[in-house]
């Protein structure tokens, strides 16, 4: 399926949400899942697999969190670099990264086993082996500096498999409040019939 | 020779243009959208074309119009549907409607109207794609659509007063962009200069659906009268806009993109300063405010409403547009800094519907003066803002303070300041409003208060160290996230925030949807409840064969283009 990056963003927002994070950071996962998807990576994959670990509190560190205490505490990583233990979906750390890098305005370079990637704050240069970038739960690392090769070719659309949609749907869906007559009625306040 | 040192006057402070009163006082001006729109197309010699138009007697069938800019062409495609009456509704939840609307990035190929029309006819149901810039549908405005058909079908021209009395021919329901339904993403689009301003790709899709319906109603009466069967006359189908329905769903988008709805709010304050700036009034100047307002003031003497809050504002708005007759002709514009002091006059003199509306109409002679200013108006980022948790907590205090200080001392437990819930619906994914004591509401409450989470951040920074940062304070608080963005935009955006409680149980909604619908250039704003409303759009403008530079402008005052 083809997906405009608005959809994601409103959707991973809308999941992180019904997953349990507070709206602010459900904001930060609908960016960050844009982001993902801007760079041709599968952000909604990788954030499926945060907020499952989120809703069903499996084991690993949140990479969400990881990610806005990275991009909140930027000024930090000019005096040293930060170690995460066990990241699930450690990508996700990439767009905080970038939001790093921008206050820096020093390329910032995040790596975990088979991946190294550097962001100057808005493109990605990745180095990574076979599948490594989607990984799992693994250690990361993050430092100022590092070499910006190729960027990635930027994407304007989205093209996440069908499962991973709908699961995101289905988390999304809970933030929805079920309908009553009297709520249907009451709450858009539009009349019924539109023959006048 | 005396020169006048330049005078510099201040924008209007938020606290007085961001009451939600205020905001839902507001009327059309020269920077709203789709003026923005027909002037560029007239400036830069827009050609049209209808390549498809095949309907039948009932007038289902497809058309298209395309819009020929300088770099790029643009075509509305259009599909008829016959539709049962009791299929017909406006709410944003109905499944069929008269006609489906889609905007196409260039022209469409035989193939692409192919898959259009199995995806538009459906709407939410339907899928498009990047080539597509929005999606949107209307319905006949059923009494109207019945006696012009017969008339124009029995070579008469319909009554003008039947016509004036709704407005228009069909309304839309909904205009979706950027990205909705799989469409192009806005931010996608924003480099090229046709879409520079907001909403540019949904005022042209409007536009052209109003030519549409003007040549579907013909065609039906051409049909139904064959040879005897007259065109509807032109002066009769400028008259004729398009209608819209617009519920609550439209609300929230004020709250929920703060820096766009600034860079609204403060270029027309930007421009109003200009004006106001202005040592004199030159003969033309005030000959072309007489003409605005002289059609000003026949839109507010048609403009008709049965609701009962903007009945009352109507009422004191006409009686507004006699006391400022009353003042001009005391000679205020032959004086010095004549704009400034109409509008100080203004503030004691006439009520908010009338200082908006005046505050509006002082721009209309001085395009020259201030329409550079819709360069700013735009948000190509919205979702781009990054915390910045270095900023000292103290800052962050004092930002609550002087945007929300009036928030801080209400009792936000009390029933009276949090009475209603904002949240969106299962049945469908639209923003709503609920009855936070009557309906078990909170746990889908959507982040719209802002006043009253600031208020709430404000209290749990009781304690803080003043150097303590904010990404520390967040560490701790993740649940003040949400609002602590938003006060930080709002430092380089005094205008992002509604100075007014927006979950109150005196609040009216309706307020929220006329500031936007205003600023796309909507008139006859007609309230039907507390949460929706209809209006008219290019009511007045030139069709596309007519549009030339000295009709694109003005045409939204009656008698002010020939």
């Amino acid at each position: 399926m083809s997906l405009s990056l608005n959809e994601v963003a409103a959707q991973a927002r809308k999941a992180a949400r019904g997953a349990g994070y507070s709206w602010g950071m459900a904001e930060e996962a609908g960016r960050a899942a844009r982001w993902l998807c801007a760079q041709g990576l599968d952000g909604c994959g990788l954030l499926l697999a945060a907020l499952r670990r989120a809703d069903t509190g499996g084991p690993g560190a949140c990479p969400l969190a990881a990610g806005v205490m990275l991009s909140d505490g930027a000024a930090a990583l000019s005096t040293a670099s930060l170690a995460y233990r066990s990241v699930v979906a450690p990508a996700l750390i990439l767009p905080f990264a970038a939001g790093a890098a921008q206050a820096l305005d020093r390329p910032v370079t995040v790596a975990w086993e088979g991946v190294e990637a550097v962001t100057d704050g808005t493109a990605l240069s990745l180095a990574a082996s076979g599948d490594a970038v989607l990984s799992g739960a693994t250690d990361v690392t993050i430092r100022q500096g590092g070499t910006f090769a190729a960027p990635r070719a930027v994407c304007g659309r989205a093209t996440p498999e069908p499962e991973t949609w709908a699961a995101l749907t289905a988390l999304a869906e809970r933030t929805h409040a079920p309908v009553t007559d009297g709520s249907r009625l009451r709450g858009a306040g539009a009349g019924l019939s539109d023959n006048d | 020779m005396d020169v006048p040192a330049p005078m510099q006057v201040p924008c209007r402070p938020p606290e007085q243009v961001m009451r939600l009163k205020r905001l839902g006082s507001m009327h059309q001006c020269r920077l709203s959208f789709m003026r923005i729109l027909t002037r560029r197309m007239a400036r830069e010699g827009w050609r049209f074309a209808r390549p498809v138009f095949d309907f039948d007697a009932r007038g289902v069938g497809r058309a298209v119009y395309s819009a020929h800019g300088p770099g790029r062409t643009y075509s509305l495609v259009a599909f008829g549907h016959d539709l049962p009456p009791e299929m017909r509704s406006d709410r944003v939840i109905a499944t069929a409607w008269d006609a489906t609307f889609t905007l196409f990035d260039g022209v469409p190929t035989a193939a692409d109207l192919d898959r259009l029309s199995r995806n538009v006819p459906l709407q939410e149901a339907g899928r498009v794609s990047e080539r597509e810039l929005s999606v949107s549908r209307a319905n006949r405005s059923v009494r109207l659509w019945d006696h012009v058909v017969a008339a124009l079908a029995d070579g008469r021209q319909p009554e003008a007063a039947e016509l004036g009395a709704v407005g228009y021919l069909m309304r839309t329901t909904a205009v979706y962009g950027s990205g909705k339904l799989g469409a192009a993403d806005y931010e996608a689009l924003s480099d090229r200069p046709e879409f520079s301003a907001p909403f540019q790709a949904e005022m042209l899709s409007v536009y052209l659906t109003r030519t549409f319906v003007r040549d579907l109603v013909n065609h039906l009466a051409r049909v139904r009268g064959g040879a005897r069967a007259a065109e509807l006359a032109p002066d009769l189908a400028r008259g004729l806009g398009i209608g819209n329905s617009t519920g609550l769903g439209l609300g929230p988008f004020i709250i929920n993109h703060p820096r766009l709805f600034n860079n609204w709010i403060a270029t027309r304050e930007q421009a109003i300063a200009r004006v106001r700036a202005l040592p004199r009034a030159d003969d033309a100047a005030q000959a072309l405010f007489r003409t605005v307002l002289a059609g000003a003031g026949e839109t507010v003497a048609n403009w008709t409403t049965e609701h009962p809050v903007q009945a009352a504002k109507l009422a004191a708005l006409r009686a507004d547009l006699a006391t400022l007759e009353a003042h001009l002709s005391g000679g205020v514009l032959g004086g010095p800094q004549p704009w400034d002091r109409l509008l100080t006059w203004s503030e004691g003199a006439l009520s908010e519907e009338g200082q908006e509306l005046l505050a509006s109409l002082i721009l209309e002679p001085h395009g020259a003066l201030v329409d550079d200013l819709e360069a700013g108006m735009a948000d190509t980022a919205p979702d781009a803002f990054r915390i910045d948790g270095a900023m000292p907590v103290g800052r962050l205090r004092a930002l609550i303070e002087d945007r929300f200080g009036w928030a801080l001392g209400l009792d936000w437990s009390a029933p009276a300041n949090c009475a209603r819930a904002w949240y969106v619906s299962a049945e469908k994914l639209e923003p709503r409003l609920g009855e936070r004591f009557e309906e078990d509401l909170e746990p889908y409450e959507q982040p719209l208060a802002p006043a009253r989470d600031a208020a709430a951040a404000h209290a749990a920074l009781t304690g803080w160290d003043a150097e303590e940062s904010v990404a520390a304070f967040l560490l701790r608080h993740p649940e003040h996230r949400h609002i602590v963005r938003r006060m930080q935009i709002g430092a380089q955006a005094p205008y992002a925030e509604v100075q007014d409680n927006t979950i109150a149980a005196d609040m009216f909604p309706v307020d929220l949807l006329r500031v936007k619908l205003a600023f796309f250039g909507a008139t006859r704003f007609d309230p039907r409840s507390d949460r929706w409303l209809r209006i008219a759009m290019y009511q007045g403008a030139p069709y596309p064969e007519e549009l030339a530079p000295d009709n694109a402008d003005l045409w939204v005052y009656p008698g002010a283009v020939r």
